[in-house]
């Protein structure tokens, strides 16, 4: 039941995309729109495969691709030279690591120490961004930004699944801990329909008036 | 303690999965709760530093204005206490029982007349004057500033002297005029309140900047002494300065010399801001 909610539920924000598009063209909402996709389809894929190597394979290749589209997402939605220079250089150290990780490697179900450093990065780069938001506010409301909402979604998922993705390798592929990552698959998605679903009001931008008005 | 759990393969994992889940979300929730309660408090402190700033530009603008209008009622109180009076003297000496009086009468009320009528255009020229220093207008900065520090030497109360280093081309007339003022109103200062004996003026530039320095050896103020005025409903002359020096997006320092003999005044112009300025006028 769940396993399906969660595959369903990535639908739930491509969706919303598609009917708020107009309000959703703007930044890189498209990189999170590619990421539902990709994330619905590689369930999709991986609900049929009977194979441990393909499915290493498979889930090794989705970690890249959400590693490289959330870390595109963060890159766009920094604006501080330091932090971007951070996210190339680390996303270049990733990038060799997996490749290095996966080489030469006996393939088994899941790969463990690739999605644990891929969380831990993802986290670090949600605080760079949450980090930017406090120094320099765009809007006064912050849950008003449709980025910030995406940007808790990773928070959110990545941090509640840290520990399930370094104990991974040591489960069964139907372990009832996975229920943690569907559960927070939901949750993910969820916000991630708030973020396309918000309507970016001009009202709400960060002025003197507003403060004044709220206090 | 989780750590070491992790790194020792016989411990309990669901314990370890359980509490670190939970306590990786409490932690990221917390962060979520202090980073939107955080900014909402830089906010209001970002805001609360603007409205400062606005006040401070009410206050510059208000003192301004009320420059202006002490400034319009000199000009009325001169033209209606010496001008008018002038005038309708000169105009009692030409009345229409002119022509029954006798030829000497005449000619000494025609003569009289006359003399009033010069002294009332010896008066508007004067106010004419003090409105827009003709030196100024017409021969630029660096005269008027050395015609104000002869007048001022020549009356024998204060040595001072000027001296521009580098002003081979002259600024807009408009920032010159704004220039002579804040340094009028500087050295009518420093001759109401400092009790000096010299005042020396010097201009000179470096690279795109324009520096105006006055050197006494008076009585002054400090930058500190100069903020704190600023911030005060007092100190109108000194707020005139700041509201005309923004116009040119210049600076005012206000200092004590090295040997803590002198105060020293620094005024400081970009030129490419004042030509933009003009521009955009």
């Amino acid at each position: 039941m769940l396993p399906s909610l969660s595959r369903i539920s990535s639908i739930l924000p491509v969706i919303f995309f598609l009917l708020f598009l107009k309000r959703n063209r703007i930044g890189g909402f498209w990189v999170i729109f590619v990421y539902c996709l990709a994330s619905f389809v590689t369930d999709k894929v991986y609900g049929h495969l009977s194979n441990d190597t393909e499915r290493f394979y498979v889930y090794f290749s989705f970690t890249f691709v959400e590693y490289t589209l959330f870390t595109l997402f963060v890159y766009l939605s920094l604006k501080e030279a330091l932090f971007r220079y951070i996210l190339l250089l680390s996303s270049l150290a990733f990038y060799l690591f997996a490749v290095f990780n996966v080489i030469g490697k006996k393939s088994e179900g899941f790969d463990s120490l690739t999605a644990s450093v891929e969380d831990i990065l993802i986290i670090i780069y949600s605080i760079f961004f949450l980090y930017e938001q406090i120094k320099g506010p765009a809007a006064f409301f912050i849950y008003q930004s449709k980025s910030f909402w995406i940007i808790i979604a990773f928070l959110i998922y990545f941090s509640s699944t840290l520990f399930l993705f370094i104990y991974g390798k040591s489960f069964e592929k139907n372990s009832t801990y996975w229920v943690i990552n569907n559960i927070f698959d939901i949750v993910k998605n969820m916000l991630f329909t708030v973020a396309f679903a918000l309507k970016t009001n001009k009202k709400q931008q960060y002025t003197m008036e507003n403060t004044y008005a709220d206090t | 303690m989780i750590l070491l759990q992790i790194a020792n393969p016989g411990s309990s994992v669901p314990t370890v999965l359980f509490f670190g889940t939970i306590g990786m979300l409490s932690l990221t929730i917390g962060l979520i709760v202090f980073i939107i309660f955080h900014q909402r408090k830089v906010i209001r402190y970002q805001m609360r530093l603007q409205k400062l700033e606005q006040d401070q530009q009410k206050m510059l603008l208000n003192a301004s204005i009320r420059l202006q209008e002490e400034e319009r009622q000199r000009i009325a109180a001169d033209l209606h206490d010496d001008a008018g009076p002038l005038l309708a003297t000169a105009r009692l000496y030409l009345n229409e029982n002119l022509v029954n009086l006798d030829k000497t009468t005449q000619l000494q009320s025609i003569y009289n007349a006359k003399q009033i009528i010069d002294d009332t255009i010896q008066l508007i020229r004067n106010i004419s004057h003090s409105l827009m220093p003709p030196t100024l207008k017409n021969f630029g900065l660096e005269s008027a500033v050395n015609d104000l520090f002869q007048k001022i030497s020549g009356s024998g109360s204060m040595n001072a002297s000027s001296r521009f280093h580098d002003y081979r081309e002259r600024l807009q007339a408009e920032n010159e005029l704004i220039i002579f003022r804040v340094i009028q109103e500087l050295v009518n200062n420093i001759l109401k309140h400092s009790n000096a004996s010299f005042i020396h003026l010097t201009q000179n530039t470096s690279g795109d900047r324009f520096f105006i320095r006055l050197h006494h050896d008076g009585r002054g103020i400090t930058q500190t002494d100069f903020d704190k005025l600023n911030k005060s409903n007092v100190g109108l002359g000194l707020k005139n300065i700041q509201s005309r020096l923004k116009v040119l997006h210049g600076k005012i320092f206000f200092e004590k010399d090295m040997s803590q003999t002198y105060y020293k005044v620094t005024i400081e112009l970009v030129k490419d801001d004042e030509h933009k300025l003009t521009k955009v006028d």
